[in-house]
């Protein structure tokens, strides 16, 4: 701040000046309104013209109105990429610098966008793209089927991060141990199930299993199976790298106390560990949710149809991608709260609000 | 047995290429409160992790009340009961609070029951003058209040021999004191020490047995007051000129 002393004013009661001005706010304000225009402006038209069936859709698409749209959104945008560009060099406030920069940005983002819009609009395919993954109608009767397949993937996905955990949480120990004998085969797992693609996993425990040894296994058990093994490896690896954080002198403090070392484990370093690795432990779950639509390649029955199954076989019935669309958002449904979870329990964690009690 | 509680002999410890522990030779007599100073990396730390086997020493036997520790068959778990060990960190396991830092030895080690181990602890925590924080978390105490919770934890189990590593070396100037007088309290009821510190005072005041070290060997044993005002060996004359 010395370098700003020079330039206080004589009056000088504010060191460092927050204020905006006309010109950064202008451009803030053009950014804004293109991308605005570019978003609603776009889905009032289509809106006006119907988002069913896929014939109003159509003509939404080809509408004049929305190239209109669509252009007008353009043209602001590059009017708040030059505005913003061309003053920024001259505001003197940390503030109203950023506004330029943001109006800036958003100016760019709404080209982008409104040019992309604009050619996929305007080209031949429109039609096309419009009936075979965006005809909402055909989504209604499926409903129910998406929620059993939501019901389904998630089933799955909780049943193997539970024995994911308890797998994993007992080859995190033998991982550690000092006795190489004890190391190495928890080591060869760990590294056989994360060396090895899962969707191989899933086919040799779902298929080759039950022809090498004429077990009969159960498709969506085989899944289990398959995502627990290949969970409790990754597992293993978020356990250990927990427990290994765990200063030494837990440890030794346990130790002196009389504790063995697995009551050391259970007792002092074990609850701080699992505490440590909440996040990467959900993140693990989030990919094991993901990972859950692989088993696709077992086959399910259709009462233990998973979302990405459900939504595969309603393609494949009725010739129309539209399913394909509402699969991925049934996953963001479930992956991004988890998600954010994630992100306000590792701010906690970092804040040290986790680490004292609770 | 008469009065000795832990006999050391031919103690030696490497890491590595460091010969840090050389032919040690000790015998810790019950009541003596035996101070352990010396420059750092003269092994006093190693010498007193030696002594509950915390640290397991290259070659040499270690016998506590009669019994070789160093023998394989020893259930060292049982023996380390009986000696209480206080570190320069701390320690405490941060996710319970002062009174079940205490208690979890109590119940998982000596099998107490949920009410005996919460009066022998609470009673610990009134010794070291903490009764009003049992419910605080280790983070919310100070780091003079932490290390005596450290110290009623080890108290509670009872031990026959306290070992104390640099206890205050991590603690502001103002809170020093504090954990200082927990230990001369201590050794003012007959509990054997070996405290090893960087505090003179104690020294000199608390200490019934002085032990300097240099490069892994004890070149100074005798009573702190003679050798402080009459250094036998170079080394220590040196030491002493720097820290005092």
């Amino acid at each position: 701040m010395a370098v700003q002393a020079a330039e206080r004013p004589p009056s000088g009661v504010a060191p460092i000046r927050r204020d905006s001005t006309l010109a950064s706010l202008v451009a803030l304000g053009l950014g804004a309104v293109a991308l605005t225009t570019i978003f609603i402006g776009g889905l009032i038209v289509l809106g006006a013209h119907g988002f069913t069936p896929s014939e109003a859709l159509v003509k939404g698409f080809k509408s004049h109105e929305l190239d209109a749209v669509l252009l007008a959104g353009t043209g602001i945008g590059l009017l708040a990429v030059g505005w913003g560009a061309a003053r920024f060099g001259k505001m003197t406030t940390k503030i109203s610098r950023e506004e330029c920069i943001a109006g800036a940005v958003l100016g760019g983002e709404a080209m982008v966008l409104g040019a992309l819009f604009f050619w996929f609009v305007n080209g031949d395919r429109v039609e096309l793209f419009a009936v075979n993954y965006l005809d909402f109608e055909r989504l209604g009767p499926l409903i129910g089927d998406f929620v059993n397949g939501a019901k389904n993937t998630i089933i799955l996905a909780f049943s193997s991060q539970f024995f994911g955990i308890i797998l994993g949480l007992a080859l995190a120990i033998f991982a550690i141990s000092k006795r190489a004998v004890v190391r190495a085969p928890a080591r060869a797992y760990i590294n056989f199930f994360r060396g090895t693609p899962l969707i191989w996993q899933l086919l040799f425990i779902g298929i080759g299993l039950p022809i090498g040894f004429g077990l009969n296994i159960d498709t969506y058990k085989a899944g289990v199976i398959a995502f627990s093994l290949n969970a409790g490896a990754y597992l293993a690896e978020v356990f250990r790298a927990g427990i290994q954080s765990i200063e030494r002198g837990q440890l030794e403090a346990a130790r002196g106390l009389g504790m063995s070392y697995m009551q050391a484990m259970r007792y002092a370093i074990l609850p701080q560990a699992v505490r440590r690795v909440i996040p990467p432990l959900m993140n693990e779950f989030v990919v094991l949710i993901k990972d859950t639509a692989l088993i696709i390649i077992l086959g399910l029955s259709s009462a233990q149809r998973d979302l990405m199954n459900v939504g595969d076989q309603a393609v494949a019935n009725d010739f129309n991608a539209t399913p394909y669309v509402m699969t991925a958002l049934g996953y963001l449904a479930i992956t991004l709260p988890l998600i954010r979870l994630v992100n306000v329990l590792e701010k906690r964690l970092r804040s040290g609000l986790l680490g004292v009690g609770a | 047995m008469t009065s000795q509680l832990l006999e050391i002999e031919k103690l030696n410890k490497w890491f590595g290429e460091a010969h840090v522990l050389r032919d040690i030779d000790l015998t810790i007599e019950a009541g003596d409160v035996n101070v352990v100073i010396g420059p750092s990396g003269s092994g006093k730390s190693t010498l007193l992790r030696c002594m509950n086997l915390l640290e397991e020493p290259t070659s040499g036997r270690v016998v506590f009340e009669g019994r070789e520790i160093t023998d394989v068959r020893v259930n060292l778990n049982k023996v380390r009961t009986h000696i209480g060990i206080v570190f320069q960190a701390f320690n405490l396991f941060p996710h319970m609070s002062a009174l079940g830092n205490i208690t979890v030895a109590l119940r998982k080690v000596l099998n107490l029951n949920e009410r005996d181990a919460k009066e022998r602890a609470l009673k610990e925590l009134e010794h070291v003058g903490l009764e009003e924080r049992a419910d605080a978390y280790p983070g919310q105490l100070s780091g003079g209040q932490q290390q005596r919770v450290a110290i009623a934890r080890a108290l509670a189990m009872r031990p026959r021999l306290m070992l104390f590593d640099e206890v205050t070396s991590a603690l502001d100037p103002e809170l020093i004191k504090e954990v200082l007088d927990t230990m001369k309290r201590l050794a003012d009821e007959g509990m054997t020490m070996v405290v090893v510190t960087h505090e003179m005072g104690f020294a000199r005041e608390v200490g019934t047995r002085l032990l300097v070290m240099d490069d892994g060997r004890i070149i100074e044993d005798g009573v702190p007051k003679e050798i402080f005002s009459n250094p036998r060996h170079a080394r220590t004359q040196s030491f002493l000129a720097h820290v005092l």
